[in-house]
């Protein structure tokens, strides 16, 4: 590792932790915010008629101290932070005595084996047509330009909707919602894994093609802008083969787009997030989705630090990847 | 600047784009004059299709024409079960293993047909065995009510009786009644028909569009003069006020724009969740893009000849700022400027969505009746397609239009991306 | 008499504007250039030479299209060859062309070694990643460049750097014809001196066999190359040797440019500083008699609506212009008092 991408490395990592720590600290303020005391609601919901006073009294710290709300607001947070590294993130207030952990342990890994795919396949496939797009300025390009745009206009809820309704619903193709088929007990065996692959199909697809409708048109606009980069005129003159010059353009073009992907990830996440919930997917999304619903918010709490935290990573992930494909950043050529 | 303007108004994308936005925006303006409908009343109770809704009993109260039309009894027969029914009858009988060779969806073969369907069609034998094509609730509840209207008789006499007991009178209704549609006091045209809550559709989807349109003008508006003004301080000044303003960047960055949504929104609880807010929470939280735009801009400028001079002379911070710079980058500004309307409106409809919208109860907008759509089953478990569809389609229209008028600016600006 | 590298006969280029319109950038231009000889080629913008400069190469990218003319070098005719084979045996291996701005010439993510890696293998000559890397040293060495800079990047080498390490990829070929355009405008002076200290090493060398430097600074000229030929609005206006075109033009153009700018000479002080007034006609549409007539002042009603021939006396001397050389030296003589 040259000294260009250990001062690279360095100085990604110090950002990456203290956007960490931002992150952690306001996902911890801003629940907190919320109107209305959570403990009423709980002991309104779960007290007897006809108790006195005092119990109301004891039950109400009862509840309190479960909820460690009988600290400060610093124990409050070293709590948090405590618990938010050991995994467990404290009581839901709406599905009382669950535990957060517990309803939403098994929503990420749904999530991430969707969105991740869904959304690499996505960024390859879209680059790759807004390339080809760029090289092949003919009548495709005015054609498909606009079509593209179009189609990349279609918000994430949209494009689910309309392959929902038109592979599920009418043609019957795809299952209409859940993860796997209702009434199946995860397992490894085929049947359950097929039924996956079976409902995997529909979040899948649409999270794809929302993604390459906007990465085609950007990776268009960079390939052109690269296209007629002073470079290319001169290495024609050299008698450099046209060939040759394609790959120094869309490997040049490619570097903005992965940054551009690390900046918009948080975006796409939101997207394929709404998408989940179209498709009742047992996602990230449905359990937010619920948690808003029920104004549970330990829950929602929790997933939105899950959530940005997840995409803390990936952009940070994505800025180590960057660092190996631009030969600039290890000549420490890189501002 | 006529120059540009020229230019601008001279791009084919551009001037597509501008086209379907007016247009939309005009509707939007225009629409209310001629219909004064309360986009949130109710008219019915539930999912109605698209179509034009006549009153039976005040058909039965205007006065009668009498009009004799050749292909009347076909039409009876047609409109009670179509062929498209017909169809699916014999679909059906298919797929439960019924030999239907004999049979075809012509008026001669109808009595036919409908004979081998009285034997064949069991409710619930058909939920038991969910025969191909037919197993899902939509297509079931399909073939239970075409079973119910073919126990219709349509040649039967009719008669409308007025009034109670001693009052009452009796009129006989002939096939060759006709009444004029006009004639009918109550009548209605719902060309989107009405979504789950019996609404019309279509002037609620006017009415959303609008609302959508300024929310989406009120978080770009926000969005826009704020990257704007960090990114001409981070920009112009630089320095420790830059990394400081960069720092906040970042955080706003990677902590996706819709986490903060979320976070603030669910903070402020269900009252004051008016369009308002909705769209100033919008604003606050996309400015990043715009101000990263900007602020790089600002840096090349910052050290060209002009600038410079502006400095010699003693011209004030402000006058350079507004001088100097505002002009080169007033481009960028608007461009920047519609792509924070178009994903306001589009982050607004995922708020809603997450049932995190504006509050319900005052106004629609388009996530509001994509949220409905969902709640309410529009595609599950009733085809509304009208409920959400054109939804959809006026969301992709904004964005595509807003989009295009960007895309042709941009070739205005930049004349490398030209064709 | 020496052999002749470049020969251009009646070339004539024009561009085709998207609106449709034809614009003759390089209006029957003729030009030779001995062996171990350099020509410069001087004039104000939108004068034609980076035109001409493009136009010797035999390849002509759109806009930019081929309408008549020859052109030979080291007695090939190249003017009539299928691009594709112009490509892969003319381009760098018999012409090569340096050009403007050529700091950005490189392409930024690619190490200097690795790009002249691909000229090579683009001319299909037999010589394995060793060699390469071998002949490129020895050239560099040669050139006074550092052999580090094989390793780098573009990015990592300073301006008047860049430009001679494009100097020495163009001319990695030996090339017949080395077309140079305003190499050393954007760069300092120091660098100025190396890049041109440089180019002289190289056709003193062998390394390249001609040189044909495009400038549109005049003075720069005079210690650079052997001929001077002036251009304007795509037209030759005047050729002869250097110190012919500095201190005794003939064409009214010729000597409004030289008049124009302080050379430090022996007897400037006598010379009066005049500027040319007006601009260049628009190519487009450009004007039926002599080109320069609106801004000469010697010119007569006639000049504007006679097209002056281009007059050749002798030499390798030529000028374009409707007058005899004794009347233009009278009329300068008058001047001068």
């Amino acid at each position: 590792m040259t000294k260009g991408m250990k001062k690279y490395f360095k100085k990604k990592i110090f950002w990456f932790i203290i956007t960490f720590i931002a992150a952690v600290i306001l996902n911890f303020i801003l629940p907190r915010l919320m109107p209305g005391d959570p403990v009423n609601s709980i002991v309104g919901k779960n007290i007897s008629p006809g108790a006195t006073q005092e119990q109301v009294q004891e039950q109400m710290a009862y509840y309190q101290h479960q909820f460690g709300l009988d600290k400060n607001i610093f124990g409050q947070f070293w709590d948090f932070v405590k618990n938010a590294f050991n995994g467990t993130f404290g009581v839901s207030y709406s599905q009382y005595p669950r535990l957060v952990s517990d309803i939403i342990g098994s929503s990420i890994w749904w999530t991430v084996a969707l969105q991740l795919p869904a959304i690499i396949v996505g960024w390859l496939l879209g680059n790759l047509l807004g390339a080809l797009a760029a090289y092949k300025r003919s009548f495709y390009d005015k054609a498909l330009m606009p079509l593209t745009l179009f189609f990349s206009a279609i918000p994430a809820f949209g494009a689910a909707v309309i392959l929902l309704v038109i592979f599920a619903v009418t043609l019957g193709w795809a299952p209409v919602n859940g993860a796997f088929d209702p009434g199946m007990i995860p397992s490894f065996s085929w049947k359950f894994i097929s039924s996956v692959i079976a409902h995997y199909q529909l979040p899948f697809w649409s999270i794809v093609l929302i993604s390459i409708g906007g990465q085609a048109v950007g990776m268009r606009s960079m390939s052109i802008y690269e296209l007629n980069a002073d470079y290319v005129k001169y290495a024609r003159f050299l008698g450099i083969k046209d060939k040759k010059i394609v790959r120094y353009v869309f490997r040049n073009a490619m570097l903005p787009q992965v940054t551009g992907l690390a900046m918009s990830i948080g975006s796409m996440v939101g997207g394929a997030l709404v998408a989940e919930t179209i498709f009742s997917y047992p996602g990230l999304g449905m359990s937010m989705y619920a948690a808003i619903n029920s104004s549970d918010y330990p829950v929602i709490s929790a997933c939105t630090l899950i959530i940005t935290v997840m995409v803390l990573i990936a952009s940070f992930l994505l800025d180590i990847i960057y660092a190996f494909i631009d030969p600039r950043v290890k000549a420490a050529q890189f501002d | 600047m006529k120059h540009t303007l020229r230019n601008v108004f001279h791009s084919p994308r551009f001037l597509v784009g501008f086209i379907i936005f007016m247009s939309i925006l005009l509707t939007v303006l225009i629409y209310p004059w001629f219909v004064h409908r309360d986009p949130l009343q109710g008219l019915g109770k539930g999912f109605l299709e698209p179509g034009t809704y006549v009153s039976v009993y005040d058909t039965n109260n205007a006065g009668t024409y009498r009009v004799e039309l050749p292909e009347a009894n076909e039409n009876r027969l047609e409109s009670t079960i179509p062929v498209k029914d017909r169809q699916t009858m014999l679909d059906f009988l298919k797929a439960k293993g019924v030999d239907v060779s004999a049979l075809d969806t012509s008026n001669e073969k109808f009595h036919e047909l409908i004979e081998v369907w009285k034997e064949n069609y069991d409710e619930a034998d058909a939920k038991k065995n969910k025969y191909e094509g037919f197993s899902t609730q939509a297509k079931r509840n399909e073939l239970r009510r075409l079973n119910n209207r073919l126990s219709e008789d349509t040649s039967a006499a009719m008669s409308v009786t007025k009034g109670e007991g001693d009052a009452a009178t009796t009129t006989a209704v002939a096939g060759s009644d006709y009444v004029k549609v006009d004639e009918v006091a109550n009548s209605i045209n719902l060309p989107l028909g009405t979504d789950n809550f019996g609404r019309d559709t279509l002037t609620e989807l006017v009415k959303a569009t609008g609302i959508s349109l300024l929310v989406g003008l009120i978080a770009g508006s926000i969005a826009t003069a704020l990257g704007l003004l960090v990114g001409l301080l981070a920009g112009y000044v630089g320095g420790i006020l830059d990394d400081i303003l960069m720092f906040i960047a970042n955080i706003f960055t990677v902590i996706p724009g819709f986490v903060l949504l979320i976070l603030i929104y669910s903070a402020l609880g269900a009252e004051s969740r008016g369009i308002v807010t909705c769209a100033v929470i919008i604003g606050i939280t996309s400015w990043v893009w715009t101000a990263r735009s900007v602020r790089s801009q600002v840096i090349s400028l910052r050290n060209r000849d002009h600038v410079n001079l502006s400095k010699l002379s003693g011209h004030s911070l402000f006058r350079i700022v507004t001088t100097d710079i505002l002009p080169y980058i007033a481009s960028y500004v608007v461009m920047a400027f519609i792509l924070q309307v178009s994903s306001g409106i589009l982050a607004e409809a995922q708020l809603s969505m997450l049932g995190l919208g504006p509050n319900p109860n005052e106004l629609p907008t388009l996530g509001l009746m994509m949220n409905w759509a969902k709640l309410f089953g529009a595609y599950t478990s009733s085809n509304a397609w009208w409920a959400y569809f054109p939804v959809i389609l006026m969301i992709a229209l904004i964005s595509f239009s807003l989009n295009l008028m960007n895309t042709g600016l941009d070739q205005v600006f930049n004349p490398t991306l030209r064709d | 008499m020496a052999k002749k590298m470049l020969e251009v006969h009646e070339l004539t280029t024009k561009y085709i504007t998207r609106q449709g319109e034809d614009v003759y950038s390089v209006d029957h231009v003729s030009l030779d250039i001995e062996e171990g000889k350099s020509l410069g080629i001087a004039g104000e913008s939108g004068c034609g030479k980076s035109t001409l400069a493009l136009s010797l190469m035999g390849y002509y990218f759109p806009p930019l299209h081929y309408t008549s003319g020859e052109i030979i070098i080291d007695g090939k005719n190249i003017s009539g060859m299928d691009p594709d084979v112009v490509r892969k045996t003319v381009l760098g291996s018999e012409v090569a062309y340096i050009p403007q701005a050529a700091m950005n010439a490189l392409n930024p993510t690619r190490k200097v070694g690795k790009f002249i890696e691909d000229v090579i293998e683009a001319h299909e000559l037999p010589m394995d990643k060793k060699q390469i890397r071998e002949m490129a040293e020895q050239r560099f060495a040669k050139l006074g460049l550092p052999v580090e800079a094989l390793d780098k990047y573009s990015v990592e080498l300073s301006g008047g750097m860049r430009q001679r390490v494009v100097i020495a990829i163009s001319t990695i070929l030996s090339p017949k014809v080395l077309i140079a355009d305003e190499p050393s405008s954007a760069l300092d002076v120091t660098s100025q001196k190396m890049v041109i200290k440089m180019m002289k090493d190289m056709l003193a060398n062998g390394m390249v066999k001609s040189m044909i430097f495009i400038t549109h600074e005049l003075p720069l000229l005079y210690n650079v190359t052997d001929d001077i030929m002036v251009m304007y609005a795509g037209q030759i206006v005047e050729r002869g040797t250097a110190h012919e075109m500095v201190f005794d033009p003939i064409h009214p153009y010729s000597r409004g440019l030289m008049r124009s700018i302080l050379v430090p000479e022996e007897g400037t002080r006598d010379v009066k500083l005049t500027a040319i007034p007006g601009t260049p006609p628009n190519l487009k549409h450009p004007p039926a008699g002599c080109r320069f007539a609106d801004r000469c002042r010697y010119a007569t009603p006639a000049c504007k609506v006679q097209q002056p021939p281009l007059f050749d006396i002798g030499g390798g001397r030529t000028y374009r212009c409707s007058f005899s050389v004794d009347q233009l030296k009278e009329v300068y003589a008058h001047e001068d008092e």
